[in-house]
């Protein structure tokens, strides 16, 4: 019941922090919940988001544990992009932005008539700061990758220059990564309470708890609530609890136990948003039992992705094939599903010799619901092909000291729509910083260099579907499935984001039916 | 004592799997970055030297710093005054309850009353708060829906209204009267085998006067020591309550520190809840004394 919500958003979190927070820019309406009819002004919202006292940071570019914080901090400072339905990355306080040839230097464009909450606008100036800070936090070099302090400048009172160290397609996909933008200069110890440019600013924050009033000048567009009341969770059990009984309008991300009975009742909203988290199992690629590709194929053919995704996530959630980044618009749905395949898996692990008399220990924990359950169902699965697969569960501190990086086979989750560019760059190009699997794939590296390097976009597709070909047929993911993010709403609420991963903190959409 | 407490656990969670800085890093922080704030929050020194640092500055107030840069002081400003509430609430409405029944049962001793309270007593002491806390959420919230099924915090970071604390204080003090009933019959019965309360009885005075005048005063250091116990059980008890009912107090900080290795948060809430101990010890102890005619 007491699940490391950390960990939740560490993965969320990605390469860096507060990240995919931010809306749309507005007029996503594709993207949110309900119809009910016409945006009414007025209101306020009671959210529930999970957190923990313990971790609480105030700071737009600490190191948040608690999604209670992201949400604070993500409806009171603007991002520079936002992720969006149909594009990774959309426009948010810059409104538009610019490469040069050789896709090194990027200039983005801040809005027009874009404000602090204390009415001073906002400079090229204030963003570079900003930026730079957020590059000297330790995880700076995680949070902007391939981007030296230096090399964010400001050019005139509108426009940030970034020179990146290398041609990179995506970059505008990093700065909706936790570019929280403050004001010039604030001190580290007004950080909490700092003036910031977002649809809604913060009237009072205590103790993980905090109310919101509507930016009446936000350059984004109407923001329809008066007011959202965020209330932090220790834990999901109590959010549910509190959801029943009425307390408040919406629980985020309230996992698929608290949909399942809040099924039942015709007066809970179960916002279902697809893609959310992925929860892979890791096969080391470089030795151990599992080097040999024909090993790691066999393993995605044994496992039955269909009953994963009905007995370990309730049925809240998608199968998958392999591939990290499923949200992606250039996610190739023309790779063909990978099915189960005993008697193939049989074959070829007799071709690789692989020691069938064996037990092998699959390494979990117990950090997000239904990771454990995913190792045990997948370890009786394995059993059908006649490989003995022991479940070893590890508290989350041990396990990220000991196994994340290290172990020959583990499972492992990512909570959010992250492009295939960022698990490519982060998890399954040569030498990169989190290669579980520890894979390295010349074919691969290619692709991706060609992928990020393409300013055209019909190579750029070319290049990220042969990424992910090599990615489908021979890297260290199983991927069986996806789980879809659950919010919970009472009916009167509309407008709530269908985006996965941190797409869910967008609520400047949001209103409420009489 | 309180010193070597606080030095066990130091010790303690020197000895958990992990540390701060790898437990609350981010996952795109790399090897170095995580040495550097290992080296940032001092966890690269020995653990003994950490724990001279901490405990000298404790004296003048300061709880030094959580693994994540807050104030430690700051972390526990509002969670503290919460649990006590919390706490002192269930220890008020403990003591009376378990007076009351076990005077009530020790009217009649071998009675209906007194066996149905040393029933429910020993029944009610079995139950863990998670099983009545549970049970008090189905019956008065979600079922009745009486009762607000959790707690919402106002801007002074209290519950926002006195009915969100009536479940959390109901689970805490069930379990907890039923053990302290128990300790107050028990004092009763000793002392009606005293020669001057039996010979109240012999002289044919009412059973009330007899238990109130003659036996209870015998029976108070028993009764105040038992129930001054109950403090370590009861903060033991709201890091349970505490989630279940999204308390705002001290246990759940305490719960999250520990997952997070947070030394010098952990180390902060033990010396707050052993300094309650300590001082409702101390109560128990004057209690005694003046009963018992003899000061410390």
């Amino acid at each position: 019941m007491n699940w490391n919500r950390r960990q939740v958003l560490w993965a969320g979190g990605g390469m860096g922090a507060a990240a995919l927070l931010a809306a749309c820019g507005g007029g996503n309406d594709a993207a949110s919940s309900g119809s009910g009819g016409k945006p009414r002004k007025g209101g306020t919202l009671r959210i529930g988001a999970l957190g923990r006292s313990s971790a609480i940071v105030r700071d737009p570019h600490g190191v948040q544990g608690n999604e209670s914080d992201y949400l604070v901090i993500a409806l009171v400072h603007d991002t520079l992009t936002a992720p969006g339905l149909k594009d990774n990355a959309v426009g948010r306080l810059a409104s538009s932005w610019k490469p040069s040839k050789d896709l090194k230097t990027w200039r983005f464009t801040i809005a027009k008539g874009a404000t602090f909450h204390d009415g001073t606008p906002v400079t090229a100036d204030d963003v570079v700061w900003s930026l730079r800070r957020l590059r000297h936090t330790p995880a700076g070099a995680a949070r902007l990758p391939g981007m030296k302090a230096d090399h964010i400048t400001a050019e005139g009172k509108d426009t940030v220059v970034v020179v990146s160290d290398f041609a990179n397609a995506e970059l505008p996909v990093m700065m909706r990564l936790s570019t929280f933008i403050l004001k010039k200069n604030t001190p580290d110890k007004d950080m909490a309470k700092a003036p910031g440019t977002g649809p809604f600013k913060l009237d009072w924050y205590r103790g993980g708890n905090a109310r919101l009033l509507r930016n009446e000048h936000w350059h984004g567009g109407q923001v329809y609530l008066d007011a959202i009341e965020v209330t932090m969770f220790e834990s999901p059990q109590a959010m549910a609890n509190a959801m029943m009984s009425g307390q408040i309008d919406v629980a985020s991300n309230a996992g698929p136990v608290a949909a399942r009975t809040a099924d039942a009742r015709k007066d809970i909203q179960v916002v279902r948003r697809p893609d959310d988290m992925a929860m892979p199992v890791v096969m080391r690629t470089s030795g151990g039992p599992f080097a040999d590709p024909k090993v790691r194929e066999a393993m995605k053919l044994v496992v039955d992705r269909e009953a994963m995704v009905k007995q370990v996530l309730s049925g809240y959630g998608t199968v998958a094939n392999d591939i990290l980044g499923t949200a992606d618009p250039d996610y190739a749905k023309s790779i063909p599903q990978r099915h189960r395949d005993l008697t193939k898996a049989k074959k070829l692990l007799k071709e690789a010799e692989f020691d069938l008399s064996r037990t092998y220990e699959l390494v979990t924990t117990e950090d997000v619901p239904g990771l454990a359950e995913s190792a045990t169902l997948f370890a009786s699965q394995a059993r059908e092909a006649g490989v003995k697969i022991k479940v070893v569960k590890q508290e989350s501190g041990t396990f990220y000291q000991k196994t994340w990086l290290k172990g020959d086979l583990y499972t492992n989750y990512w909570g959010t729509n992250d492009s295939l560019v960022f698990f490519a760059s982060k998890t399954m190009t040569t030498g990169s910083g989190e290669n579980e699997a520890d894979w390295s794939d010349k074919g691969f590296d290619a692709a991706y260099h060609k992928a990020i390097a393409a300013a055209d976009p019909t190579a750029r597709t070319a290049a990220l579907r042969e990424l992910q070909q090599i990615e489908h047929d021979a890297s260290g993911y199983l991927l069986w499935g996806m789980a879809d993010g659950i919010d919970l709403a009472a009916p009167k609420v509309h407008g709530l984001p269908k985006l996965p991963g941190y797409g869910r903190v967008q609520l400047e959409n949001v209103w409420l039916a009489r | 004592m309180l010193l070597v407490l606080l030095a066990v656990v130091f010790a303690a969670i020197e000895l958990l799997p992990g540390d701060a800085a790898s437990a609350t890093s981010e996952r795109g922080e790399g090897a170095a970055g995580v040495a550097a704030r290992r080296h940032l929050l001092g966890l690269d020194r020995p653990v003994w030297e950490r724990f001279w640092d901490w405990i000298t500055a404790l004296p003048t107030g300061d709880l030094g710093t959580s693994a994540r840069g807050e104030r430690v002081t700051d972390l526990l400003a509002d969670p503290l005054p919460n649990t006590v509430l919390l706490g002192a609430t269930a220890f008020v409405l403990t003591a009376l309850g378990a007076l009351a029944l076990g005077l009530w049962a020790a009217a009649r001793p071998r009675g209906t009353v007194d066996r149905i309270v040393d029933l429910t007593s020993t029944a009610a002491f079995a139950l863990p708060e998670f099983v009545v806390s549970v049970g008090l959420l189905l019956a008065l919230s979600l079922w009745t829906g009486w009762l607000p099924a959790a707690t919402v915090t106002s801007a002074d970071g209290s519950p926002a209204s006195w009915s969100m604390l009536v479940m959390p204080v109901l689970a805490l003090t069930i379990p907890q009267t039923g053990w302290n009933t128990r300790i107050v019959r028990a004092a009763l019965a000793d002392q009606a085998s005293t020669p001057h309360v039996e010979a109240a009885h012999l002289d044919g005075l009412p059973t009330r006067r007899i238990l109130l005048r003659h036996a209870l005063p015998g029976a108070w250091p028993a009764i105040a020591t038992g129930v001054a116990t109950a403090t370590g059980p009861l903060l033991g008890g709201a890091v349970v309550v505490e989630t279940l009912f999204n308390y705002p107090g001290i246990g759940a900080v305490l719960a999250g520190a520990v997952a997070d290795r947070d030394t010098p948060v952990i180390a902060g809430v033990v010396a707050c809840a052993a300094a309650l101990i300590t001082v409702v010890l101390l109560l128990a102890d004057l209690v005694r004394a003046r009963t018992l005619g003899a000061r410390p």
